[in-house]
């Protein structure tokens, strides 16, 4: 069983992706970028910046999932420049104020859109 | 149902990240780096000893979360020079004898504390 999450909280897809499907037990995302949901794509605002709006999306199409931040289990954070590395992880922290999820983070050669950061989570579906 | 999991037997976050998650079906580890236990980082190691300390604190993880390296269905190997795939994957052969799991292995533009190769794996808990 295989079901599509889609909401309007969160920007819509910018290809051939869903915003995150399920099977019932764990909700797997697309990797977000720091789009806003009326489209308006946050390029040059500060990784903190982006950080944010990527996880908002993150949380938007967790909640629509019937799931929450305190249910992700994984998460690949995508960084165009490793140097930002603490600058998103200061603003990610927050988002996980305690028994934060299992992460990798790694700089890829670019991300889409020319965004600084893109972010991606499984969670477990109550 | 979300756990988190963690062992002194493995090096500790260097973020906002926990070393695994499990939903008592699959557990999630965290990328992990050439860190020892106690946090000397091996980015001057050879690739073949950077793979085996990874490998290491992934199947320190994995025990403690009640699997093992016979169990891990999927990982994701990221390293900083794809010239360095045949020598990761000659160690990495060995922690896999028989059946290995499916991965898959990119080169990324940089990884954390400057080190040549990272590993997350996702594994069945019995």
């Amino acid at each position: 069983m295989k079901d599509i999450v889609h909401t309007n909280a969160a920007p819509e897809a910018v290809g051939a992706y869903s915003q995150a499907t399920t099977n019932g037990e764990l909700v797997f995302t697309a990797g977000q970028i720091p789009l806003t949901p009326d489209g308006r794509l946050l390029d040059d605002a500060p990784i903190a910046e982006q950080t944010e709006q990527a996880l908002d999306n993150v949380t938007a199409v967790l909640a629509q999932a019937g799931a929450s931040m305190e249910d992700v289990l994984k998460v690949t954070v995508y960084l165009d420049d490793i140097d930002d590395f603490e600058e998103m992880n200061g603003t990610y922290a927050g988002y996980f104020p305690s028994e934060p999820p299992a992460r990798s983070a790694v700089e890829v050669g670019a991300l889409p859109k020319g965004v600084g950061v893109e972010i991606e989570a499984v969670a477990v579906v109550e | 149902m979300r756990e988190v999991v963690s062992t002194d037997e493995a090096p500790g976050a260097i973020g906002a990240y926990s070393q695994a998650t499990t939903n008592g079906e699959l557990v999630f580890t965290a990328g992990q780096g050439p860190l020892t236990p106690d946090g000397e980082v091996l980015e001057d190691a050879s690739i073949a000893e950077q793979t085996e300390r990874v490998l290491d604190n992934v199947a320190a993880i994995l025990e403690e979360a009640g699997a093992s390296m016979a169990d891990v269905m999927k990982t994701t190997v990221f390293l900083d020079d794809i010239e360095d795939f045949e020598e990761m994957n000659g160690t990495y052969a060995g922690y896999f004898p028989d059946d290995p799991p499916a991965r898959s292995a990119v080169e990324v533009g940089a990884l954390p504390l400057g080190i040549g190769v990272e590993i997350e794996a996702v594994a069945l808990v019995e």
